[in-house]
């Protein structure tokens, strides 16, 4: 019986996925190893009689059936005042707590830093006010200026991609 | 409108066969392949030509497909499959098929026993074996579309294949418990 590692080999080696030099070497060992050889046969019948399979399924409805479907559902989420996909309540306290934090962070650090202009040492800061918020804030203590900057929305809602990425 | 139903005609029967080789189910399938149609039209615009319309539709129902399917998961208990792939299957130790399973039947015939033996795959074994011999995905490719590694991809493909030659040249069920 062939070790499992070495059963992944043949198969490795039948799909292409082994680099030059070791594909050389199973190759070596299938022509001196029968029950190997046999393994390597068996997955490619089989890999040979899956693939033709799905050739032969065609779909069970009439082309103006199923295209009837496909178009209303289009027409129904084109049309006007069609609902927009729901945003679970959490994703929209979400949206609504993070600028709104932001704005009274970066009020609070705006009344820290004119306080401590009057008596602390000239300094200038950058920082996030919240985490993930997308509000930065830059505090120039020399010159009493405090600037905010709120990106909105914060976050963007992770769109399904039709990719296989 | 009238050029997408066109489009629609031209590739309909192979996104249905996509999304009926991954979910086992007609109307599943179906409908799993008219909302990828919805899908691409709504995203038509992102179609960069980087790869064939086909190519791109079939994506899209695939991924259709996954999620699906996880969602059937995590409504389901773990099944035997998967415990059976855990425990160190039996695909390891099945003696070779020597003949060609599917040499001398009809097309049909083998039609219809590719068809039985695909139906007693876990989603987990048929969704690499549809992605590596359908869509012609790479083993690394296909680990980052199932959250897997790469080690689990190739176990399963192995043990998906061997079953489906066990079960093509009728050896014995009993084998597989």
């Amino acid at each position: 019986m062939i070790e499992y590692q070495k059963q992944l080999l043949v198969q490795s080696y039948l799909d292409g996925e082994l680099p030059q030099a070791q594909a050389h070497e199973v190759a070596e060992w299938l022509a001196r190893d029968n029950e190997a050889m046999g393994l390597l046969n068996e997955l490619r019948q089989t890999r040979a009689a899956v693939t033709g399979f799905e050739e032969a399924l065609p779909l069970p409805e009439s082309r103006e059936f199923y295209w009837s479907k496909i178009q209303r559902q289009i027409e129904r989420e084109e049309a006007p005042g069609a609902s927009a996909p729901r945003v679970p309540w959490h994703a929209r306290l979400r949206r609504f707590l993070v600028p709104v934090t932001g704005v009274a962070l970066a009020a609070l650090l705006f009344l820290v830093g004119n306080r401590e202009n009057s008596s602390g040492p000239p300094d200038t800061t950058t920082e996030t006010a919240l985490e993930d918020s997308g509000a930065f804030t830059y505090h120039d203590s020399s010159a009493g200026v405090t600037l905010v900057w709120l990106s909105y929305p914060a976050d963007e809602v992770a769109d399904n991609d039709d990719s296989l990425d | 409108m009238a050029a997408f139903e066109e489009l629609v005609a031209r590739h309909r029967d192979k996104i249905y066969a996509r999304a009926y080789s991954m979910m086992r189910n007609e109307e599943e399938a179906v409908d799993l392949s008219q909302e990828a149609w919805v899908k691409a039209w709504q995203r038509l615009r992102q179609f960069q030509g980087d790869s064939s319309f086909g190519t791109w539709m079939t994506r899209i129902v695939i991924n259709l497909c996954l999620d699906q399917l996880r969602k059937h998961k995590r409504q389901r208990t773990e099944s035997i499959e998967a415990m059976s792939e855990e425990s160190g299957g039996v695909e390891r130790q099945m003696p070779v098929v020597t003949t060609n399973p599917t040499a001398g039947l009809e097309r049909s015939e083998l039609r219809q026993r590719i068809d039985r033996a695909l139906g007693l795959l876990s989603h987990e074994h048929r969704t690499v074996l549809v992605l590596h011999e359908f869509e012609e995905l790479e083993y690394k490719e296909i680990a980052k579309v199932m959250g897997c590694s790469i080690g689990t991809v190739m176990s399963r493909l192995f043990y998906a294949r061997r079953k489906m030659a066990a079960l093509l040249s009728d050896v014995k069920k009993e084998n597989w418990k």
